[in-house]
């Protein structure tokens, strides 16, 4: 089944190429020689217009299991982001990205980023990774935000 | 279907149900009663019940039933048929059912009746959207029964809407959207309007089936919660993780069903089913002690150990937590050290003048009178003796004239009981873990033992058959150390009282005897006391074996008459009074 990985890999791109939501990019990593490797993609996701994640995009990188599209991709925010579904490593947590949860094997890429897009300004609470940015967030709202904002001004693409 | 229709066809049911068991059992080509006479003979042989309502069951024996996996999947398959002549729902159907509400009939079919189309999507038989009024699941005819492997499912497959709004790659129809191979062998899919290749179904079916351990296997699309029948797994998969998904099924029944439990014994393949025993409330009563057609035995209501009657779970589980916990210690630490009067630090005295705050951990040495005690943390001068303060005493200990002060006589009360309730403790344990010790032992005892039969076979003319005697001496005292040991945690926790008085005299009569016995095994072979010793150890094996049995019988009668009273709050008891301070 090790072909299957690749092939969707590449049907995923040519859907990419043709059309994706407005502000995202995704594109496979260039090797040290210049070959493309289709199993790691560096991706942007940008904050939601009128929320506090607004202008900032996003780098992540999407790591592909060989026995991907039975196994979820790991996602990565490069660095890792302040949210309280981000794992200290940047690894998210999201219940579309876990297997034994809602993972489907039908699940493409641009659903996937769109779904973490949707995390970034409406965290979920029952299921924090990391502690600072769930404390904060419980707790204190305002400098939260005001955390939040910081960061998207640091995430502003040149 | 009116109600008094469905009382009927319930009713129907149980008969058929009670002629179907006689109908196995006649299988086995044994008629009623030589099936008896065959329990009898081989009291281990039986494999439909190890004790019916005979006269020769004890009061401690209780039913329960052991089945292997063919039998487990007859079970499951005469639920799923009963839901199926119910509902007319076909089999598949029947069992994504029952699986949804944890194989609970009684629940399934009132929700059923309630709202077929509420249960049917949450159990992943058709999408919320497919919504024709009570129709049973939108795939198949309604008279399948197991063995048609469903041919109406492609004609009836666009019935369910899909829920899918999101994109999915707009692929050309017939391209598998999870390989994108553009010419795959044959496109399949549940109910639902999703279709992928059969190589992709496989590797994902295979994949939740061996990797998760999952056999609720819904569709591959992404917001599809489908599930997929058993007949769609078995043409997608290979045979053999097509048994691996009939495993899972059996496991996930027995997990979830109260009255059965897999035998706990390594890589044994055998269910109990125990109804007795499956509510909580039953094991106040009973001591659920069943074995399985492998010979391993085992508790049915707990996992502390495989047999520890007399004793109930919950009081055993009590007795081993305050064993195991540093409850003893918080004991010790009363026992042995006193607390200040003034800020109630905990100081232990030790020796003369030295003490020890352990509130703050200092050592240290103070003041010349041995009973003079200053707190380290407040300053509180006070007497170790009488707990008075220190003020009151002048210079000598001994004039000590606050011997009567309501405080000093509360302090030392409390010191003094708590040092009796050590005491108390350490009796039982200490006779706990002196059977404990010996059953582990037993392994020794039954080499040695080997040994003296085989001296025993050279020096007499007995036959190995015959020096067996040895064998079963040590088989019985390995069996009633078991129980003694229980009966101390027993002990511990009845309640003060005639009752208590009359257990611990059974126990006495058990420990003495099992004590002689193992005293008869323990003397050297001299070839001409064999006769007598086979003698007296047969004898005393048979008297050890009744005394358990009186034990075991008493207290089993004790537990279901309501006659035993603990000394603590035990879960499933009420609290009549009984609570001593310990």
């Amino acid at each position: 089944m090790a072909g299957i990985c690749r092939t969707r890999l590449a049907e995923e791109r040519k859907q990419w190429r043709k059309d994706h939501p407005f502000g995202f990019y995704a594109k496979p990593a260039k090797a040290a020689d210049g070959s493309m490797n289709l199993m790691e993609w560096e991706v942007g996701i940008p904050g939601k217009d009128n929320t506090s994640w607004a202008g900032g995009v996003y780098k992540l990188t999407m790591s592909f299991p060989e026995d991907y599209p039975s196994k979820p991709p790991k996602c990565k925010f490069t660095p890792p982001l302040f949210h309280p579904n981000v794992y200290p490593s940047g690894t998210v947590c999201l219940s579309i990205l876990d297997e034994e949860k809602s993972w489907k094997p039908a699940i493409t890429i641009k659903q996937i980023l769109l779904g973490i897009q949707d995390l970034l300004n409406d965290p979920n609470v029952n299921d924090p990774a990391q502690s600072d940015a769930y404390t904060m967030f419980k707790n204190d709202k305002v400098a939260y935000d005001r955390r939040i904002r910081a960061q998207a001004r640091e995430n502003i693409p040149k | 279907m009116s109600d008094e229709e469905y009382m009927s066809d319930d009713y129907e049911y149980f008969d058929n149900d009670e002629d179907d068991m006689d109908v196995t059992q006649g299988d086995d080509g044994t008629s009623h009663s030589e099936d008896e006479a065959m329990d009898d003979a081989y009291p281990f042989n039986d494999d439909i019940k190890v004790s019916a309502s005979k006269g020769k069951r004890k009061s401690y024996d209780i039913d329960y039933e052991c089945l292997d996996t063919a039998e487990l999947q007859a079970t499951i398959k005469r639920e799923a048929d009963h839901i199926t002549s119910i509902f007319g729902v076909d089999f598949d159907t029947a069992v994504s059912l029952l699986r949804h509400l944890g194989w609970n009939k009684e629940r399934l079919i009132e929700k059923y009746m309630d709202s077929p189309n509420a249960v049917n999507s949450a159990a992943g038989i058709e999408s919320p959207s497919a919504a024709s009024p009570r129709s049973p699941g939108p795939i198949r005819s309604l008279t399948l029964s197991a063995h048609n492997p469903a041919p109406a499912r492609r004609s009836s497959r666009r019935l369910g809407l899909s829920p899918t709004t999101t994109s999915a790659p707009q692929l050309p129809s017939n391209t598998c959207p999870i390989c994108c191979d553009d010419e795959p062998e044959q496109m399949k899919g549940l109910s639902c309007d999703h279709t992928f290749c059969g190589n992709c179904w496989a590797y994902y079916i295979t994949g939740k089936l061996r990797d998760e351990g999952e056999s609720v296997i819904r569709c591959m699309a992404s917001d599809c919660s489908l599930v997929a029948p058993e007949t769609f797994i078995k043409e997608a998969v290979s045979p053999e993780n097509y048994e691996r998904y009939k495993e899972l099924v059996v496991r996930d029944y027995v997990t979830r069903s109260a009255s059965l439990k897999f035998c706990p014994a390594p890589s044994c393949v055998y269910a109990v089913s125990c109804s007795s025993a499956a509510s909580k409330s039953a094991l106040t009563t009973i001591v659920p002690t069943v074995t399985c057609q492998a010979g391993h035995a085992f508790c049915f209501g707990c996992s502390i150990e495989s047999d520890h009657r007399p004793v109930i779970c919950a009081v055993a589980k009590l007795w081993l937590k305050k064993c195991q916990d540093d409850s003893e210690t918080a004991n010790w630490i009363k026992s042995n050290t006193k607390e200040c009067t003034k800020c109630q630090s905990t100081i232990e005295k030790n020796g003369g003048c030295k003490y020890v705050c352990l509130a703050n951990a200092v050592f240290h040495t103070l003041i010349s009178l041995p009973s003079h005690m200053t707190c380290k943390k407040c300053k509180h001068e006070f007497c170790w003796v009488c707990m008075g303060p220190w003020v009151d005493h002048g210079t000598a200990w001994y004039s000590c004239n606050r011997y009567d002060d309501k405080a000093g006589v509360d302090a030392r009360d409390a010191q003094s009981r708590s040092r009796a309730s050590l005491e108390r403790y350490l009796h039982y344990y200490n006779r706990w873990a002196n059977h404990e010790q010996s059953a582990k032992l037993t392994v020794d005892l039954y080499a040695k033992t080997e040994k003296k039969m085989e001296e025993m076979q050279i020096t007499s003319d007995l036959t190995w058959i015959e020096v067996q005697f040895a064998k079963k001496a040590v088989d019985e005292v390995s069996r009633c150390r078991m129980t003694l040991k229980w009966t101390y945690a027993m002990a511990y926790y009845l309640a003060k009282g005639n009752q208590k008085e009359l257990f611990e005299d059974n126990q006495r009569d058990l420990e003495k005897a099992v004590e002689d016995l193992s005293e008869l095994l323990e003397t050297a072979i001299e070839p001409e006391n064999i006769p007598t010793l086979r003698q007296k150890m047969t004898d005393k094996t048979v008297y050890v074996q009744k005394r358990n049995e009186i034990l075991l019988e008493d207290t089993a009668k004790g537990f279901s008459e309501g006659r035993w009273h603990w000394n603590v709050e035990v879960e499933g008891f009420d609290n009549d009074g009984d609570l001593e301070s310990y």
